[in-house]
Parts: structure tokens; C-alpha cells; sequence
């Protein structure tokens, strides 16, 4: 097994969770209704958790503490997809990101639930609950605002269409994608997606939005090997303002 | 996260004379024994109407509260501090939530009591119309404004209403929490550099006035609230809950190598209560009534927040689910 | 807006209405009531309100809103008018005493959740399940069946299916739960670091 390989991959996880995490915690305090305020909140901290997670894995192969990776890279150093830096604009939006995002996420992770490196199939178990709330707050009210008012429906429609090149990103392959497959560690980005739409397609197919063809959808691609759109850097700046004041010392 | 104070102050008692006499003798005997009331249970209409004020205007503090410190998630330095502060205020969004419920039981909505927030008609703790420079300012309301309301809470914890005392356990126990981590951020803060240091020295110089504003005006100049401690709906004396405050907290303020900005403030061996310079209390009614530094900037936050919400709650309306008041 | 807060900053700008329209009640929700089992054989026990459009809605929104800091190990919620409710008493009367005994009915039966209220000012604890064809059948067979031991304040009678419960698969929700110390004071032991700084400073 190549270590490269395998911290390929604990990177753009990591830093894909960090900054959605990230994003949705702008919402604490601000949401839709206070339970939902809540409920949004939590998940972040669950996605921001897990990305620690990831980053202790890395700290253990050798790279530098949690705090330092995440709070002191540039964007150029960063592997998230660009559908996780994107700015929160409206709930349509967010939402729409969460599903689209966080089922990834349950795909990947339950796929991970057999990786041949232990530690990542360990914590992919132990985190499946949290996962399983994930989808299931992400279905439930997707499927309620997908067959709600006029003014939903065209809300989530738009944004669905605006997310999706950008949630094909999240399967940009590695370039030591068929080396990661054989080693047993991941079964690859391209697996993951096609279960991906599936049961992307099969929550939308039950609400009264539409799903395009996805053959005729240009995915985003870049955020893996450090291209990433204006958003990211600012996001990086906001995030380790105070920790860059001194990132030597305790805070 | 609560404030005491301006709460009471003019209350009429006149209804209390229109009042079945029968009736009134056995809430207050339930009342002297120690007991809780429970919704379903009559009670007089101030004594509702006083609840209402008081429940409602805790909520809005949480709400309110989880501004100043939100400001600081996206900022927090570190893993640690992010999750921690991430949890903290939504905290006091949960606390929002048991809040309101608990004075839904008393006949008023949710949705009216949002309405009377941004439009300014009711109120919410004035701490929370100062805004947070630094970090350290976040940690300040993180360790010393919470402690202050754990004093009230921990208070009208005893109250008599059951609804209210059980969202309040429930907050309490969250608190502790909330204080611990907050006294942690300050002593690493206190123990760190020469810059943090002084960062927090700062923030404590900038928070003294509002947090001894916190407690609401002195017993000297506010007005008397017999019936309302009697039916155990205030249960502590302003003056009472700022003694005890800087009873606890002073020490470890000092403790820590800080200073607190004002040279009058010691402890009378004598009377055993604390003494100190008089807070500016036309400042503390200038900024109830509107004119804080940031008064105008929360209530504008909280209204695009329910602008930007509309579409979803009325996407998710449906004739099924009808509003009914809680059970208990 | 001008603010220090760069999430305000990134606020949209909302038309500003000159006065604020009171919500007609269009988006109160309906009111569901929130039931927890704080540990594995427990019984649940009630533990406040959400509000929600529906049941599965106000399953989720409870499940972050009431479970997220303690440990616990299952969840479940139902509309609250769902609930039944005894009359309420105190000191030594017992809410019991003002049921009347059941008759027994020849009507088809369900099963009803019930719970009691043993002291004023805490909260509703589930006692068991009992068939009935009605609220008041079910209380008055609760009553032969747990009028047992302490004076019951309230009663409360809720209908199985009517609850939304948490499915066998589902219980793996709370699994990271005991490990999210971040939300734990035990996590910010300051004892050290203060008594370090404490000698550093004599």
C-alpha cells in the first residue's frame, strides 16, 4: 500500500468535511425555524468532528498536528471539492448542498465500512448513526420542500441545478485512484457515484422537482489538486484569524 | 444566557383585588408549600401575564445571545474551540427553544412572541446590545456573562412553575459546561502570551459596566416586587444576584492576574457584601430603551433571519398539523 | 449592514417593511411532544415540545433539539393531541380516584402508551401499555394494573400507532453520543494549566 495514496484520500475527506462544516455552522443562530437551527448545527459539528477524525489519522502517518494542517494551509493546499466552499446563500441552496453532499458522504463512508486499512474502517462504522441522521434529516426535508409551494419547488429546483456540476465534483478521481482500489483501501470515486445518483435520483424522483440528464452536466473539477474558486482563501482567512495571531501558542 | 433587572419594574396589582378570593388563597398556600404550578392549574392573571413577560424575555435573550458569541465560530482558533463554541451557542438556541415552549403553556405563541421581539416591543438582556471586538471578548460573555446567568437561573430554578423550572434544570446542566469552557479559554488566555493577555484585559475592561448593568438596576432605585417573590416568580433581590455574582467571580478574576476597572469594588468585611462604584444606570435605561451600541444591528439580524426563513415555514404549513399549547 | 460580524456583512439586504406585519398563524406549526429513554431498559420519559409540519418532521427536529447532549438511547415523538389527559391533583389525592372503573367493552382494541406524573413540577414517566378501545377504558385498566405504590398526580393515555417511534435500525443514532466530549464540561479541566500559571506567578 502506497502511504501517498492513502493520504491522498484522508486529505480531500478531511478537508472536504472541514469546510462544509464550516459553511453550515454560519447558519447556528440564523436558520429557518429554531429546531432546525439546531438540528443544522449539530450536523456540522458532527462533520467538522469527523474531519478530525481524519486529521489524527494523518497527524499518526506523520503529518503535522490537526490544528496546524487545518488552520494554517492556503487554499492552494487544499483538496475539499468546490461544491464545499461555495458561500451558504440560501436555504435552498444549503439544503440541496446537505443532500447532495451528505449522501456522498453516507455512500462513501459505508463503502469505507470495508477498507483494508483499519483505522478508516473502524472510525467508517462508528460513525454510521451519525451518518444515518444525516440522510435521514436530508431526505425528510428534501421531500418536503421538493413537494411543498410553487415558491419551494422553484427554489430547490434552481439550486439543484446550480449544485450539480459542482457535486460531480466530489468524484474527481486521484491520480493514484487504481492503486487505492487494489490495495483494498477504497473502492473508488466512480462506484461511489454511480450509487450516488441512484439514490440522488431516487429521493428527487419523490417530490415534483426534475432531474436533468447528467450525461449533458460538466462536472467541476479542480478542488482535489488545489483549484479552487474565489470563495475558498477568504473562508481560510476568516477561519484562522484569531490562530494566526500567534499559532504557536495555546488558544 | 439571562439578565435580571428592568423585568418587573410598574407592575400594577389592581387585578389581583378582581381576583376569586378562594381561588387566590389556595395558589399561595400550593405556593407556601413548595409546590409547583402546573398548567391546567388556575392561577391569577398578573401571575400569568408577569410569567409570560419574564419567560419570554429569557428567550429572547437566548436567541439574541447567540450573536455576539456566533459572531466568533467561524473565527475560533483551533479544532477545539470551534466545536466547543459551535455547541455552546447553539446551546442557547436549544435554550431558546425550551424557553418559548415553556411559556407557550401560558396561552402565548411562538410566533407572537418573535413578532413582539422585532418589533421592539419586548425586550431582551441588555449585555447582549455590546459587541464583541476580539476574541477575548468572546470568551469574556463565554465564561462571565454565563456565569451570571447561572446565578439567575440557578434562582428561578427554585421558582415556582413547573414548566419554567424544568426548561431551567435542563439549562443548567447544559451551563455548566458553558462555564467550564469559558473559565478554560480565559485561563489560557491569562497563562499565554503578552497579547492575549492584554486581549483579555481589554475585553474585560470593555464588559465590566454591561455586566454589572446584568443584574438590573439596584434595589435603591427599583421598584418593590412583593407579590412577585411571594408567588416565588422573582426569587432574588437585583442587588442579591450581583453580590452573589462577584462573590464567586471576582476572586477568579483576580486570580488570573486581570484587573477589574473599577477601584471602589471590594468586599466589606464587615457586611460580608461587596461594594462598588454605582453603575451608570441612565446608561443601562438609554440602552434598554433602544440606544446601545449594537441594539439596532440585533434586532435587524433576527428580522432577516425570519425574513429569510418565511418561504420555508410556509412551504412546510400544512392543514394537518394545527398549533396547539404545550402540555406541560 | 455595517457590522464587526462578517456573517452579518454577508447577510442578503431584505426590504425593509415600514411596520412589521404580525405572522398570521401560518407558520406555527403543529405541536409535538418529545418522549426519551435515557438508557437501555429505562422508561422514557417526557421531556418538552417541538414544533413540526408532521410526525417524521418533528422526529428529526426533536432528535438534535433533546438528544444531543446527554447520553440516551432512543427517541420518539407524538402529536399532542394525541395525548389524553387525566385531571390533575395534588397533595393526597391520587388522579386515579377520579377515573371511573372500567366497564369492559366489547369493542375492537388498541394498545395505549401510559404515563404518570408522581410529583408536581417533574415529568410524565411511562409506566407501560395496556389494550383498550378508548382513552378513558385505557386509563381505567391502567389504573387496575399500575395504581401501585405512589399517589399519581396526571395521567396521560397515548395510542401506540399513533407515536412515531425509533426503528431497530435507527438505534445506532446515538452511538457517538458518550464521546462527544466537546459538549462535556469534563472536557475543560483548567486545574493544571491555572495551578501552573498560579505558582509561575507567586
Amino acid at each position: 500500500m502506497s502511504e501517498i495514496a492513502l493520504k491522498e484520500l484522508l486529505y480531500k475527506m478531511a478537508d472536504d468535511q472541514l469546510i462544509q462544516g464550516h459553511r453550515n455552522s454560519e447558519w447556528t443562530g440564523m436558520g429557518p425555524l429554531l429546531e432546525e437551527d439546531i438540528a443544522f448545527s449539530s450536523m456540522a459539528q458532527d462533520t467538522i468532528g469527523q474531519s478530525l477524525a481524519l486529521y489524527n489519522l494523518l497527524h499518526q502517518l506523520g503529518e503535522s498536528d490537526p490544528d496546524t494542517i487545518a488552520f494554517t494551509r492556503n487554499s492552494t493546499q487544499f483538496h475539499n471539492c468546490v461544491l464545499t466552499e461555495l458561500p451558504n446563500k440560501e436555504y435552498d441552496f444549503s439544503l440541496i448542498r446537505h443532500f447532495m453532499f451528505d449522501t456522498a458522504q453516507a455512500i462513501r463512508y459505508e463503502a469505507l465500512t470495508r477498507s483494508s486499512y483499519l483505522p478508516l474502517s473502524q472510525l467508517a462504522i462508528k460513525i454510521r448513526g451519525e451518518l444515518r441522521y444525516h440522510t435521514l434529516h436530508a431526505n425528510t426535508w428534501i421531500k418536503q420542500l421538493g413537494s411543498a409551494t410553487d415558491e419551494s419547488i422553484e427554489r430547490l429546483q434552481k439550486s439543484l441545478l446550480y449544485a450539480l456540476p459542482f457535486a460531480l465534483g466530489i468524484f474527481e478521481e486521484s491520480p493514484y485512484e487504481k492503486e487505492i482500489i487494489a490495495s483494498g483501501i477504497f473502492e473508488g470515486e466512480q462506484k461511489i457515484k454511480e450509487k450516488w445518483l441512484t439514490q440522488i435520483q431516487k429521493i428527487i424522483s419523490q417530490t415534483r422537482l426534475t432531474f436533468p440528464d447528467i450525461d449533458l452536466i460538466q462536472p467541476v473539477i479542480g478542488g482535489r489538486t488545489g483549484k479552487h474558486s474565489e470563495h475558498l482563501q477568504p473562508l481560510l482567512d476568516e477561519m484562522s484569524e484569531v490562530f494566526r495571531i500567534d499559532p504557536t501558542t495555546e488558544w | 444566557m439571562y439578565g435580571g433587572g428592568n423585568t418587573f419594574e410598574g407592575i400594577k396589582t389592581d387585578s389581583i383585588q378582581q381576583e376569586d378570593p378562594k381561588r387566590l388563597a389556595e395558589f399561595e398556600s400550593r405556593i407556601d408549600r413548595g409546590e409547583k404550578i402546573e398548567p391546567s392549574d388556575w392561577m391569577p392573571a398578573l401571575y400569568r401575564k408577569q410569567l409570560i413577560r419574564m419567560i419570554e424575555q429569557h428567550a429572547h435573550s437566548e436567541i439574541i445571545g447567540a450573536l455576539p458569541e456566533g459572531t466568533w465560530i467561524t473565527r475560533a482558533p483551533g479544532f477545539k474551540r470551534k466545536m466547543a463554541l459551535m455547541a455552546k451557542v447553539q446551546d442557547e438556541v436549544g435554550h431558546a427553544q425550551l424557553l418559548y415552549s415553556a411559556a407557550e403553556t401560558l396561552g402565548k405563541s411562538r410566533e407572537k412572541m418573535i413578532d413582539d421581539l422585532i418589533s421592539g416591543k419586548s425586550k431582551y438582556s441588555n449585555v447582549f446590545n455590546y459587541p464583541t471586538y476580539t476574541w477575548a471578548d468572546c470568551c469574556f460573555i463565554s465564561w462571565l456573562v454565563d456565569a451570571g446567568a447561572i446565578v439567575n437561573q440557578l434562582a428561578n430554578a427554585k421558582g415556582s412553575y413547573g414548566p419554567y423550572c424544568r426548561a431551567l434544570d435542563r439549562i443548567c446542566a447544559e451551563e455548566s459546561f458553558h462555564l467550564k469552557y469559558g473559565h478554560h479559554c480565559v485561563i489560557h488566555l491569562a497563562s499565554g502570551t503578552q497579547i492575549q493577555k492584554d486581549m483579555f484585559q481589554e475585553a474585560l475592561n470593555r464588559w465590566w459596566p454591561p455586566m454589572m448593568h446584568f443584574f438590573g438596576p439596584s434595589d435603591k432605585i427599583s421598584i418593590h416586587t412583593d407579590v412577585l417573590m411571594r408567588w416565588k416568580v422573582k426569587m432574588g433581590t437585583n442587588d442579591d444576584m450581583r453580590n452573589q455574582f462577584l462573590d464567586m467571580y471576582v476572586p477568579k478574576i483576580w486570580e488570573l492576574g486581570f484587573t477589574i476597572p473599577d477601584p471602589k469594588l471590594g468586599k466589606n468585611p464587615e457586611t460580608g457584601r461587596w461594594e462598588y462604584t454605582e453603575p451608570d444606570w441612565e446608561e443601562f435605561k438609554r440602552v434598554i430603551n433602544g440606544d446601545g451600541p449594537c441594539n439596532k444591528e440585533r434586532l435587524e439580524v433576527r428580522r432577516i433571519a425570519e425574513e429569510r426563513g418565511r418561504w420555508v415555514r410556509e412551504a412546510l404549513k400544512s392543514p394537518q398539523a394545527v398549533y396547539v399549547v404545550p402540555l406541560a | 449592514m455595517n457590522s464587526l460580524d462578517p456573517r452579518v456583512i454577508r447577510l442578503p439586504k431584505i426590504e425593509q417593511e415600514d411596520i412589521i406585519s404580525p405572522k398570521i398563524p401560518l407558520d406555527q406549526f403543529g405541536t409535538f411532544e418529545v418522549f426519551v429513554e435515557p438508557k437501555e431498559g429505562k422508561p422514557f420519559q417526557h421531556e418538552g415540545i417541538v414544533h413540526a409540519p408532521n410526525l417524521e418532521m418533528a422526529y428529526i427536529l426533536a432528535k438534535e433539539a433533546f438528544t444531543r447532549r446527554f447520553t440516551c438511547t432512543s427517541l420518539y415523538v407524538v402529536d399532542t393531541r394525541e395525548v389524553y389527559v387525566s385531571p390533575m391533583t395534588e397533595g393526597e389525592n391520587n388522579a386515579y380516584e377520579l377515573i371511573p372503573d372500567a366497564k369492559e367493552s366489547l369493542n375492537e382494541k388498541t394498545t395505549f402508551e401510559i404515563y404518570h406524573l408522581i410529583k408536581r413540577g417533574k415529568q410524565h414517566v411511562h409506566q407501560g401499555h395496556v389494550a383498550a378501545s378508548n382513552p378513558t377504558e385505557a386509563m381505567a385498566i391502567a389504573k387496575t394494573i399500575y395504581n401501585k405504590g405512589k399517589t399519581v398526580f396526571n395521567i396521560w393515555a397515548i395510542q401506540s400507532d399513533k407515536i412515531r417511534f425509533t426503528t431497530q435500525e435507527e438505534k445506532d443514532l446515538w452511538v457517538t453520543l458518550p464521546e462527544k466530549k466537546f459538549r462535556d464540561a469534563s472536557d475543560y479541566k483548567g486545574g493544571s494549566k491555572l495551578k501552573a500559571f498560579l505558582e509561575k506567578e507567586k
